[in-house]
């Protein structure tokens, strides 16, 4: 028995589906796509019965990635029942997917989700005409409170049914489904998504073009604007009916403070200043702690057990790129994704979107860019993931170049360690500024060579709500087994890998080949390559080798101030680490990836060549 | 036979088995052109010679490879010129039909490429930034909603307004503006607008922020 939640964005859906199956979820990648799908088992009468949230959608007919999805899943049913959740305060906009979700005819029931805000604004909703009109069983629920929530799985198993609703279309477009299936027997969902250009079937998509383009003709409208249209109509007419408004009760509007320049935008500036703040002192925390014990107890004592070198080297990988795994992964990107996912719950984010869309625009994206690039100052990997939420090829490309420069926490460990600690604050700062100012240049340089076609931000604004602990926790952590699935075995590889490396000595002829640039170029020490080269493996390693390969760790006393500051801005624009490449590899393919390297490597050494230059 | 009726034949035949998704018969091509039907089924006689029409029995007639090729040539030139008679030069769009008819059987291959090219530009220039709409915009999609709407749009619009949706320009964006329930005649009211021009617009009880170049795409009348 499987069961699939189906919604718009931000009905809820997550939190219903947290509670019904507890934290017990897999992440499943569907084949051939990058959208996740959640699924969770629960057993209900001593049946396993498997649970799948779908990604939160708007319609059935786009093109995104999230909407294919859900249209295959629903094309192929795969599930036995479908639970569709409404958002009971925007009822009208959401039965518009409803209509579409029953052109699939699978067996449905409806769940009107957040009542309790409903309530609040005084909305009351009919029950008995709202499930006659659906023609399914129509259950009211608020997951925030858990209200009803337990009697989902006994309605959805006992009386799930295909819904007897069905949208009264124009009579051209009716005209048009009758007479595709009776010539080439298309049934009534599909030749809809033909009439509109989409399908495989090239037959069907043809007959039902040349159609559309007569109706477009006729109507002097599109076919999409027409069958929206009716879908619009149909919901209209079913939430007047169905819901009454009562007594609204006055709130307290806070977007008045949010959404205006001022004073929204001090408030965006300080809620982010705020968030890399707290990561970079709670991480840098957790961070000690975690690598002492780790050094303490399992470093230490893998040494103590003097195994033969080749083996103790590669243990010695392994050890390490776990070390980095967790010393990194846990304290900075957790508590990053903490309050990522907190500013996502309380629907400040698109807030967010909303205000910085024009500073965004100059750099040749829209206000939804600015989620990828704050997530890149955790750590670039979960950042490129969620490039995909933009919607053009040409901005995701332009914000994956950004989002590779910008210091992630990993690189904000080399500025401290190697700038703060031994030159000075002022020139710690003084590397973000010039990174900064690099990454404008490059978006405003992009910005104008990238092809393809800019799309403006749609988004809605989601509902400012109180978070939920459990909730924020859930995502957060499954964002971190995201990050540990991907990034761990790439540690582990390339630190066994660079480990034996330098035990047969490859390092060595490295540093001799490289020397020219390391030396005369950036006026480096000539071990300095190989730390840089660490630092491909993950950022803060070329800061630690460093103090290894210089045989001590007051770095002050073996590398002069401008050493130090050509070091540590080399290492922070130069390449990206490996788990980065890996990842911009299979989101954006081998030549953005390749590109991103050779241009980013090139930066490095080109401004550090400058430095040194103007120094001398 | 003149080489401009015959390209005026071969049009007919060609637009009318594509509108009809048969070919025509003697009776109903002569329909179309407003011409007695034995003129035709001569000059039909003097096509089938020339290599470019075939007859099947029952008088109906169908274009050969060549005949064809011709014919969309044709439509395609009437299309091309038409289109930028009327949207380009702003005539109005049946003596645009009328003087295209007359103009492609002169005009070579080559202008009307270039004409295609200017037509595609100048719509991309009316959108700035709304690369994919230019793109997809071949000669023979002209089409008039998306410039015949004078109507204000909705970035002309104050905070506070309340409007009624009238038409989305641009297939790009329209979609999900779709979705979101902006359809023609659905009621909207500005909840917010920055300095900049990004809009928070409340449609269907719930709020939709939109970058200024979405916004101009929305044609709006103003509602009280």
């Amino acid at each position: 028995m499987k069961i699939a939640l189906l919604g718009n964005p931000g009905v809820g859906k997550s939190l219903i589906f947290n509670q019904l199956t507890g934290l017990g979820i897999e992440v499943n990648r569907y084949p051939g796509s990058s959208v996740c799908l959640e699924c969770g088992n629960v057993c209900y009468k001593k049946e396993k019965i498997e649970i799948v949230d779908l990604p939160g959608i708007y319609s059935l007919d786009g093109s995104s990635e999230e909407e294919i999805l859900v249209r295959k899943f629903l094309e192929q049913g795969g599930a036995d029942v479908i639970v569709a959740v409404l958002d009971a305060t925007k009822l009208e906009r959401n039965l518009y997917l409803f209509t579409q979700v029953t052109e699939f005819s699978p067996k449905i029931i409806a769940v009107v989700n957040m009542i309790d805000e409903a309530e609040h604004q005084g909305l009351i909703i009919d029950v008995d005409k709202l499930s006659s009109y659906l023609g399914v069983t129509v259950l009211l629920t608020a997951a925030s409170e858990g209200r009803d929530i337990d009697r989902i799985l006994p309605l959805a198993l006992g009386s799930a049914r295909i819904a007897t609703l069905q949208v009264p279309y124009d009579h051209h477009i009716e005209a048009a489904l009758k007479s595709l299936e009776k010539t080439l027997g298309a049934p009534r969902c599909k030749s809809l998504l033909a009439l509109q250009g989409t399908g495989e079937d090239r037959m069907l998509l043809d007959a039902a073009g040349a159609v559309a383009h007569e109706i477009e003709v006729r109507h002097r409208m599109s076919v999409r604007q027409i069958i929206a249209t009716n879908r619009h109509n149909l919901s209209r007419k079913i939430a007047a009916s169905a819901v009454r408004q009562g007594d609204r009760k006055k709130t307290y509007d806070l977007d008045s403070l949010l959404t205006r320049v001022f004073p929204g935008v001090p408030i965006l500036i300080a809620i982010l200043f705020f968030l890399l703040l707290s990561v970079f002192v709670i991480g840098s925390w957790m961070q000690e702690l975690i690598v002492q014990t780790f050094t303490t107890y399992i470093i230490l004592p893998f040494t103590a057990l003097d195994l033969p070198p080749l083996l103790e080297r590669i243990g010695f990988s392994v050890l390490i790129a776990l070390e980095a795994g967790l010393g990194i992964a846990f304290p900075f990107i957790f508590t990053f994704y903490l309050g990522l996912s907190l500013l996502e719950d309380t629907g400040y984010m698109t807030r967010a979107a909303f205000l910085a869309d024009r500073a965004m625009h100059r750099l040749g994206l829209h206000g939804e860019a600015i989620i990828p690039m704050v997530i890149g100052f955790g750590c670039t990997v979960p950042a490129v993931m969620s490039l995909r939420i933009l919607k053009t090829r040409r901005e995701q490309t332009i914000a994956a170049f950004l989002i590779s420069m910008i210091p992630c926490s990993a690189r904000m460990v080399v500025i401290a360690g190697v700038v703060a600690a031994f030159v000075g604050i002022l020139w710690a700062f003084s590397i973000y500024f010039i990174v900064f100012i690099l990454i404008i240049l490059t978006a405003v340089v992009l910005s104008r060579i990238t092809p393809g076609e800019q799309f403006g931000m749609i988004v809605e604004m989601s509902a400012l709500r109180r978070p939920q602990a459990r909730l924020v926790l859930a995502k957060s952590w499954l964002r971190i087994k995201e990050f540990l699935f991907i990034a761990m075995p790439i540690l582990i590889i390339t630190s066994i890998g660079l480990g034996l490396f330098q035990y047969f000595g490859v390092t060595d002829a490295f540093q001799q080949l490289v020397a020219p640039i390391t030396v005369t170029l950036l006026g480096l020490p000539e071990y300095a390559s190989t730390a840089l080269l660490f630092g491909i493996f993950r950022k803060e390693l070329a800061f630690e080798t460093l103090a290894v390969l210089s045989g001590t760790a007051d770095l002050g006393s073996v590398m002069t101030s401008a050493q130090l500051y050509i070091f540590a801005i080399v290492s922070v624009l130069f390449i990206p680490c490996i788990s980065t490449i890996a990842v911009l590899y299979r989101q954006l393919g081998a030549r953005i990836a390749i590109l991103i390297s050779v241009y980013t490597v090139f930066l490095g050494i080109t401004v550090g060549a400058i430095i040194n230059m103007l120094i001398k | 036979m003149l080489p401009s009726l015959r390209e005026d034949y071969l049009e007919a035949i060609q637009q009318f088995s594509e509108k009809n998704a048969h070919p025509p018969r003697y009776e109903e091509l002569a329909a179309v052109l407003g011409k007695p039907e034995s003129g035709v089924r001569s000059d039909m006689e003097d096509l089938v010679s020339s290599g470019d029409v075939s007859m099947l029995p029952g008088g109906v007639i169908t274009l050969t490879g060549q005949g064809k090729q011709t014919g969309e040539s044709v439509i395609k030139k009437h299309e091309t010129l038409q289109c930028f008679l009327s949207e380009i030069l702003g005539m109005d769009s049946s003596s645009a039909s009328e003087e295209a008819c007359t103009l492609e059987h002169a005009v070579s291959d080559e202008t009307i490429d270039r004409l295609g090219q200017l037509i595609v530009k100048q719509d991309g220039l009316r959108h700035r930034g709304w690369g994919r709409h230019g793109r997809q915009m071949s000669t023979t999609q002209c089409t008039e909603e998306d410039f015949d709407c004078q109507c204000p749009s909705i970035s002309d619009c104050a905070e506070g307004e309340n409007v009624i949706i009238h038409c989305i320009h641009g297939r790009a964006c329209a979609k999900r503006l779709l979705d979101l329930g902006m359809v023609p005649g659905e009621r909207a009211s500005i909840k917010r607008k920055l300095p900049n021009g990004a809009l928070v617009v409340q449609v269907k009880g719930c709020d939709v922020a939109l970058s200024p170049e979405i916004a101009s795409a929305i044609g709006v009348e103003r509602s009280s």
